[in-house]
């Protein structure tokens, strides 16, 4: 790398106490300059069947496909003539009743992969099918725009692919006190004492102390930063209601990051779907009610967004074990407060034109919603970061 | 041989070396020392773990009548499969750490990471494995052909799925693009030909490779300006005859063991050494025996893969994991976990080790395994698990790795050592002016504590 971009994307957060000289004088750079606004990703992990959370509640196609699995009208909450939300997700459908949710249908790619690794790779690379990329979509985004580890958090204690950048990476942590004792031993602290500008070697040995330097310095600006803060309303006692609890206080204390990505397992609905699945969509849509109720209280509801997907939906035939097998298309959800498209984005799912396998066809390609939410949300260069122009979708600004 | 240079073959050509083994070794020769190398390779046995368990359960049930298709059953013994594979990634790790031949182990290494696959079933991955340990310094040639043919591969890529009736373009797609010449030296239509080629490629139960000859298409095929009616290993030679094959696969040789940084005219040097025979024996042989090798730009410029890392720690200090299944929770919060690449294309290797999180991990993971430090991070669930499953820790907050470490082996070979003996001993790269200058400032009680020190800056992570 030269020496000059080296020292450009080290620049960093304030409030340092051991960061060398070069980078107390440029770390002013990234800051500020892109705006307030935030997003929130969370991956509904396993393939959530979207058929189930959603119901076509009028089609005969999908009752006959689900003898034992489909849901009876009478036990949904009715949103249009057509469709209708699972009743766990009655917060959900609070908060759609309110405009705030825009749900769009049969969202996937061309030649969809049927294993949770890759098809969960492709949607996090924004990649094709046949395309195996090193680097998220948001981890590109760090790369070019956010330039600081903390820029993308991770609600976890590993880094996932959307995450990873070229030179940058976005940072993982579910706790910034564990994630600041681990990188603030008192050894390590003398090592970085000892650091000066002069010596950093241009190769893969610059590359380790720049990365050591960032993470500390990312660590502690997260930690010093989002203890400020401390969340005063009442979360669902579970691990994906804490993941956002966090969340919600990374983004009221006023953290300059930008993005966070939390993942929710347990959806791999092979057998026993049914109370399996509801149980989840229930804790998804408490836990999400009450974190835009957090955010409103704190004025930065406004200021985000939140983009619920999965790495595919379900096959519209359910299996012989009262579950359901890897499909294709699937809905995702948008939440924000000024969605120009609140409501049903487009078409109910087309049960009658199936794929080869029996799964539903996708009619809008997951990377135009990228697009839109890099160019109309975070305002920058989508086609810089999906490295080839999408077709933008009318939803939000 | 010079120590630094010495060092620097072992790091590549294995895990590193000790002071024992280091001292052995100075009076010899380089030629002496590489041959010897090559000397035992014959001496690796196949990779086994046993499965008589799991065998009896299929057989018990076969005779009874019992074991049926349902996706109960089929789940039940996808997860008993998953534990073995589990067990056999815990066997290869100390496999690397007790190897027959450690240059045929860290080749086996190397090859899984070209010819990249995974698999439930264990007993399939199991030979898969195997089959890269028997030919990791053969015939190339032959490497590939068996490869194509394995079980584990045919499910991977869908060589399953490929009948003449309807083609499946995959693992022909991925033999050309990630497996021998790289994207764009290939046309669309060569792909759609040679899947023809690959029809009817089959595998037994057992694993066998059978040829289903009413799914095979028989037919001429036109692949890379030849027309014949080709058969899978015809494709296979006709791709060996691109030089772009050699040149591909002598580049990820030369990125893997010399530099990450590319020297092009390096590498056409190796091309024109491999491309004769495709023996890729004699290509290593000439790789470490070449001075080129040994220049200094070569030395400690490549960030270890965390294998590497856990690996060469236990060269220095043995460590014997008490809760094996540790090890595989250090593997995943790194980031590599064997028997489980990403994606098709394997782990990317060097700088993509590295991110603010993992480089923490690493540099911390010599006061875990050594110092008893804390963890206190949770791996990530997997797809498959409830949401219960997926959270769950299987450690409580700020527990410890349980391991026992023979401080007293590491004792009686550096106990005596001078730090700087030490230091020269541990790291190879280049050391950041600033640190080597913290480091003569260090307080140093004795080697043991020194080691920790040592392995926890970044210069360590590099070999």
């Amino acid at each position: 790398m030269e020496r000059r971009k080296f020292l450009k994307q080290s620049s960093l957060a304030s409030s340092l106490f051991f960061v060398p000289n070069f980078v107390k004088a440029i770390e002013s750079v990234a800051k500020n300059s892109l705006g307030f606004k935030k997003l929130v990703i969370v991956q509904l992990a396993g393939g959530n069947d979207g058929l189930n959370t959603i119901i076509p509640f009028t089609n005969d196609i999908y009752y006959k496909n689900r003898p034992q699995l489909s849901i009876q009208k009478n036990n949904i909450l009715k949103a249009t003539d057509e469709l209708g939300f699972n009743e766990n997700l009655a917060p959900l459908k609070n908060l759609f009743d309110k405009g705030y949710v825009s749900i769009i249908n049969n969202v996937g790619y061309p030649n969809p992969n049927r294993s949770h690794f890759r098809s969960t790779d492709i949607w996090h690379t924004a990649s094709e099918t046949n395309e195996y990329l090193n680097t998220g979509w948001i981890g590109r985004y760090i790369d070019l725009y956010g330039k600081m580890p903390y820029s993308g958090i991770e609600l976890d204690d590993s880094l996932s692919l959307i995450m990873k950048g070229n030179n940058i990476n976005g940072i993982a942590t579910k706790d910034p006190a564990v994630l600041f004792r681990n990188n603030l031993t008192p050894y390590f602290k003398k090592v970085l004492n000892y650091q000066s500008d002069a010596h950093l070697s241009e190769h893969n040995l610059g590359y380790l102390y720049k990365t050591m330097i960032e993470a500390n310095s990312s660590a502690k600006y997260i930690y010093e930063t989002s203890k400020t803060f401390s969340s005063n309303v009442e979360y669902p006692n579970n691990p994906f209601g804490k993941q956002l609890k966090t969340t919600a206080e990374f983004i009221n204390s006023n953290l300059q990051s930008k993005v966070y990505y939390v993942s929710m397992g347990g959806f791999d609905t092979h057998a026993g779907q049914t109370n399996r699945q509801n149980k989840l969509l229930q804790t998804y849509s408490e836990s999400m009610e009450i974190f835009v109720k957090d955010l409103e209280k704190n004025d930065t509801f406004k200021d985000t967004l939140i983009l619920t997907f999965s790495e595919f939906g379900r096959r519209v035939k359910q299996n012989a074990a009262g579950g359901t097998d890897h499909g294709a298309a699937n809905n995702i959800f948008l939440i924000a407060k000024n969605l120009k498209s609140a409501g049903f984005y487009n078409e109910v799912p087309n049960l009658v034109e199936l794929d080869g396998n029996g799964d539903i066809n996708h009619t809008i390609d997951f990377r135009s919603i990228y697009a839109t939410i890099l160019d109309k949300w975070l305002e920058v260069n989508d086609k810089s970061i999906l490295n080839k122009s999408f077709s933008q979708l009318d939803l939000i600004g | 041989m010079k120590t630094r240079q010495l060092q620097h073959l072992f790091l590549r050509a294995g895990f590193g070396l000790g002071f024992n083994s280091l001292t052995n070794l100075k009076s010899k020769s380089k030629s002496e020392i590489v041959s010897n190398l090559f000397s035992d390779i014959h001496k690796t046995r196949p990779l086994e773990i046993d499965l008589s368990e799991f065998k009896d359960y299929f057989v018990e049930n076969f005779k009874t009548g019992k074991l049926k298709s349902d996706k109960k059953t089929m789940m039940a013994l996808q997860k008993m499969s998953r534990e073995k594979i589990q067990e056999l990634n815990i066997a290869w790790i100390n496999r690397l750490n007790h190897p027959q031949s450690v240059l045929s182990e860290k080749m086996t290494l190397f090859w899984a990471n070209v010819f990249v696959c995974r698999d439930n079933s264990v007993f399939d991955i199991q030979n898969y494995n195997n089959t890269l340990r028997k030919y990791a310094l053969g015939d190339f040639r032959q490497f590939v052909k068996a490869i194509a043919k394995e079980a584990s591969m045919s499910k991977y890529l869908n060589n399953k799925q490929n009948i003449k009736e309807s083609p499946n373009e995959n693992f022909a797609r991925e033999l050309m693009e990630l497996f021998t010449l790289g994207i764009g030296n290939y046309t669309e239509q060569d792909i759609k030909e040679s899947a023809r080629a690959f029809t009817g490629w089959f595998n037994k139960i057992n694993g066998e490779f059978i040829l289903k000859t009413k799914r095979h298409d028989y037919g001429e095929k036109t692949f890379m300006g030849k027309t014949g009616n080709f058969d899978g290993d015809a494709i296979i030679d006709i791709i060996l005859e691109q030089k772009q094959c050699a040149r591909f696969i002598c580049t990820k040789v030369y990125s893997y063991f010399v530099n990450p940084a590319i020297n092009k005219s390096r590498v056409e040097e190796l091309i024109s050494i491999f491309y004769k025979n495709y023996d890729i024996k004699e290509l290593m042989e000439y790789i470490f025996n070449a001075n080129w090798f040994y220049n200094d730009e070569n030395i400690g410029v490549k960030i270890k893969s965390p294998i590497e890392l856990l690996v060469g720690i236990h060269q220095i200090v043995p460590v014997e994991f008490q809760k094996q299944k540790q090890l595989l929770y250090l593997q995943k919060l790194m980031g590599q976990i064997l028997l489980n690449p990403p994606n098709v294309a394997g782990w990317k290797g060097d700088k993509n080790w590295i991110d603010s999180n993992t480089l923490m991990f690493r540099l911390k993971l010599p006061s875990i395994l050594l110092s008893n430090a804390v963890i206190n991070l949770e791996e990530k669930g997997e797809f498959e698990d409830s949401f219960e499953t997926y959270y769950k820790t299987q450690r409580k907050r700020d527990s410890y790795i349980k391991i026992t470490k023979s401080w007293e082996d590491f004792d009686k070979q550096y106990s005596k050592l001078t730090p700087y003996e030490f230091k020269e001993l541990l790291l190879v790269s280049e050391i950041d002016k600033d640190t080597d200058e913290f480091l003569s400032n260090l307080k140093i009680k004795n080697n043991q504590e020194f080691c920790v020190q040592l392995m926890s800056i970044p210069e360590y992570q590099l070999c």
